[in-house]
């Protein structure tokens, strides 16, 4: 009789173990979604698209649940249909979601380029203008800054990495902005009508007397970095030159370093100079006085600066930076020295047309 | 009535028998979250990011199973066990890279620094000896702006440095180097072009 019993317990285990304990197949989807997954991850799911990276996570958890509870039934209760018909809607969602990261990147990916494009044009226009007006010190430390970042993006654009490319391009245009208000204040001169029409008028003048008493004049135009000898009012040489290193500034006080603009005459020929050779303005000239008198009134010069002077046509080349003078090559000066004399009217102006290189650059900006 | 109870017992005791075998693998459990929470740092992230999920991967799919298990009639923990210890083995593999990984990464960054500053260094000594005749003044401090600038963003590759972040501090040296031997080419330009003015 036990003998019997243990025999039937035996056959009953078996049964047990053989039919309940051996799981149904889980649907072959699993493997395929998990594998999606993973390369979804890898195309930067995450960054390119949150949102439904996000929803197609929630969706396969909810199966993965889904799957467990399936699992954990007794296998003659297993049944993965449901399982198996969300695991396909999930591979297709994940499909969909692998077209909206190539879009979503390749839309960043012409985003950021254009935007490299932009602010490497910027940073160029800015240095350019710096050079031209050389102005080297605030613009040029913002500018590099700018050209820095400029640089650790491009670097993430080549390795595919935009959204940090595209967070080091906002954070350069803030030097960018910080550069451009350095120098529009320079530059907003040779953009202003009002003080082109009063170089305009100074350049009429000089010509005017240079033709009506047969001398020579000289015209310097600081925009385009020239200085022209007129004969008779007639323009017979013209030479490139170079002017203060606030140049593009007028002159206002000593140690300024910009190049005055206004009528002036030659008062002394100095054949020998420390920059070769060398012909004395007359500045400050009687509007230079009022204008300085005016300037410290109104507290835009400092109380006790003086309004300086020796400002000078000279040679030491045409590439100088000078405190204040116009420089020009020894040769060239050589030319000028023998057809000038002491009172040859000389005119300093910014610009003499409406579209200098200046104003053309400022549009750039 | 005798027969039907006698099969009952012999059910329950099967049952018995089946099920109280398995109990959950608690203590691999514990060593393995162990493990596994030590690659959750960000520097994991950043260094070896596939790792972690791979380790992290391993470990959910280690719980999926034993809460598979947790329900079942029949537990059988052999899986679980067989996830938990190699999502442990993984994340401690993990945790040896990354500390070589990070100090073959730090000495990189610590390498682009130096260089970076040592190009900011002959630059401005270069400066120094360049003549300061009345041409070379403006090109010179504009020369130092530049440098200003880069010594500037110095303090940034330093930043990096101090937050483990040295990919980035290898970035920013390398551009830092970059400006710094460019305005020292042109400040040896710009010396010549002096040199032929006097």
């Amino acid at each position: 009789m036990i003998k019997k019993t243990i025999i039937k317990i035996l056959i009953f285990s078996l049964v047990i173990f053989l039919t309940g304990c051996r799981d149904k197949q889980i649907p072959p989807e699993l493997q395929m979604v998990e594998k999606q997954e993973i390369n979804l991850w890898r195309s930067g799911a995450q960054i390119y698209a949150p949102v439904e990276y996000s929803s197609y996570k929630i969706s396969f958890g909810n199966v993965k649940e889904l799957l467990i509870k399936e699992k954990s039934r007794f296998a003659w209760f297993q049944d993965y249909q449901k399982v198996q018909s969300e695991l396909r809607n999930i591979l297709i969602e994940g499909n969909l979601l692998q077209n909206i990261i190539s879009d979503n990147k390749k839309n960043m990916n012409d985003k950021v380029f254009n935007e490299i494009s932009l602010a490497k044009n910027r940073i160029d226009t800015i240095k350019g203008l710096t050079e031209m007006i050389n102005e080297g010190r605030l613009a040029r430390k913002n500018l590099i800054k700018a050209e820095l970042l400029l640089s650790e993006a491009i670097i993430r654009y080549n390795n595919n990495d935009y959204n940090t490319a595209e967070k080091k391009l906002n954070n350069l245009s803030g030097f960018i902005k910080a550069s451009e208000n350095a120098i529009l204040p320079i530059l907003n001169r040779y953009s202003d009508r009002n003080h082109i029409k009063k170089w305009q008028k100074m350049v009429e003048e000089t010509i005017a007397q240079s033709k009506k008493m047969g001398i020579p004049a000289i015209i310097v135009n600081k925009s385009e970095r020239t200085l022209v000898l007129y004969k008779s009012g007639v323009p017979a040489w013209t030479y490139i030159v170079g002017i203060g290193r606030n140049g593009s500034l007028d002159k206002q006080r000593a140690g300024d370093n910009s190049t005055p603009e206004g009528k002036y005459r030659i008062i002394k020929k100095k054949s020998e100079s420390r920059y070769h050779k060398a012909l004395l303005l007359n500045y400050p000239n009687e509007e230079d006085r009022k204008n300085f008198i005016l300037a410290k009134k109104n507290g835009l010069i400092p109380a006790k600066s003086g309004i300086g002077g020796l400002i000078e046509i000279h040679g030491g080349g045409k590439n100088s930076m000078t405190y204040g003078c116009i420089a020009m090559d020894n040769s060239k000066i050589d030319h000028v020295f023998n057809i000038v004399s002491v009172g040859t009217p000389v005119t300093i102006v910014g610009a003499v047309d409406y579209n200098n290189k200046l104003s053309s650059a400022i549009e750039g900006l | 009535m005798k027969g039907i109870m006698k099969y009952l017992a012999l059910i329950m005791v099967t049952i018995f028998l089946f099920a109280g075998c398995a109990k959950e693998p608690t203590e691999d459990i514990n060593s393995a979250k162990a493990a596994v929470d030590t690659v959750k740092s960000e520097d994991a992230q950043k260094y070896v990011p596939e790792d972690v999920k791979n380790v992290n991967d391993t470990m959910q799919a280690a719980e999926d199973e034993i809460k598979v298990q947790k329900d079942k009639l029949f537990k059988d923990y052999s899986k679980a066990k067989e996830l938990l210890a190699k999502a442990k083995a993984d994340a401690e593999a993990l945790n040896t890279n990354l500390a070589a990984k990070k100090e073959e990464v730090k000495n990189n960054a610590t390498a682009a620094q130096e260089s970076a500053k040592y190009s900011i260094e002959e630059a401005k000594g270069l400066l120094e000896q360049a003549p300061k005749g009345k041409g070379s003044m403006a090109d010179i401090e504009a020369f130092k702006a530049d440098l200003k600038g880069l010594e500037d963003s110095l303090v940034e590759v330093q930043a990096a440095m101090d937050s483990s972040d040295y990919n980035a501090a290898i970035e920013k040296a390398n551009a830092i180097k970059e400006k710094a031997t460019a305005i020292s080419d042109q400040v040896k330009a710009a010396m010549e072009k002096v040199g032929e003015l006097k």
